[in-house]
């Protein structure tokens, strides 16, 4: 089955736009690029999903739609994540 | 030069306010007179008025003290003000979310009841309420 990974940004977050690159390597690397579904999401298109999910700061991570990070984590602690997702 | 009673009332604050800002380092005197009166500068009124604005916007004190520290940053651009906003803007549609679901809660229980001059023991509201269930949880 396949994981979502959704990653809740404000527009603009370029700081950041190499470390969503980075977690997205680890993401494939853990998962396989076959089984994941990777979405970048403008917070402001899509604010009633953000609320829904609870996200309160930004950038937020959630994984097949549970809300998991309030700010992006370390390369480890998303391994850490994407490894349990399969078990939840 | 303006005294604490005058930018006050020119804020529509009290005087308490002005001094529970500078406790709370918002907002400081430009000078204070020989006797211990704070004068206040065009700067401080400048401010004052941002820290209104900012609190009818839904913020609170300490990211007023976020905003303007943000400000003061060297390293800092728009783009950190713009999502510090929207993360508020984020709590306050949550919290919409959230006082909506009571509301619909509480027109469950207008209607469970048509009024009348039954006792309270059958009143339908407070047997809702007390309902172990949780049927009227939004």
């Amino acid at each position: 089955m396949k994981v979502t990974i959704e990653v809740i940004a404000a527009p603009g977050c370029k700081s950041c736009s190499a470390k969503r690159s980075e977690l997205r390597d680890v993401a494939i690397s853990v998962l396989g690029e076959d089984n994941l579904l990777w979405r970048e999401i403008n917070v402001l298109d899509e604010l009633d999903y953000a609320v829904a999910l609870g996200v309160l700061s930004m950038p937020a991570i959630a994984l097949n739609g549970e809300l998991r990070f309030s700010s992006l984590p370390t390369r480890d602690q998303f391994r850490a994540a994407l490894s349990t997702v399969g078990s939840r | 030069m303006h005294t604490i009673g005058k930018v006050a009332r020119m804020a529509g604050v009290s005087a308490d306010t002005l001094r529970f800002y500078e406790a709370e380092g918002l907002l400081a005197p430009a000078t204070k007179t020989a006797s211990g009166y704070r004068l206040y500068d065009n700067d401080a009124v400048r401010r004052l008025h941002f820290i209104k604005h900012a609190q009818a916007c839904g913020f609170t004190l300490s990211d007023v003290k976020e905003l303007l520290t943000l400000q003061k940053k060297d390293n800092t651009c728009c783009e950190d003000v713009r999502t510090l906003v929207i993360e508020k803007k984020l709590q306050i549609e949550r919290k919409l979310k959230a006082l909506q679901a009571m509301s619909r809660a509480l027109d469950g229980l207008i209607k469970s009841c048509e009024g009348g001059l039954s006792p309270t023991n059958d009143c339908p509201i407070l047997g809702a309420l007390d309902d172990s269930r949780g049927e009227a949880s939004p």
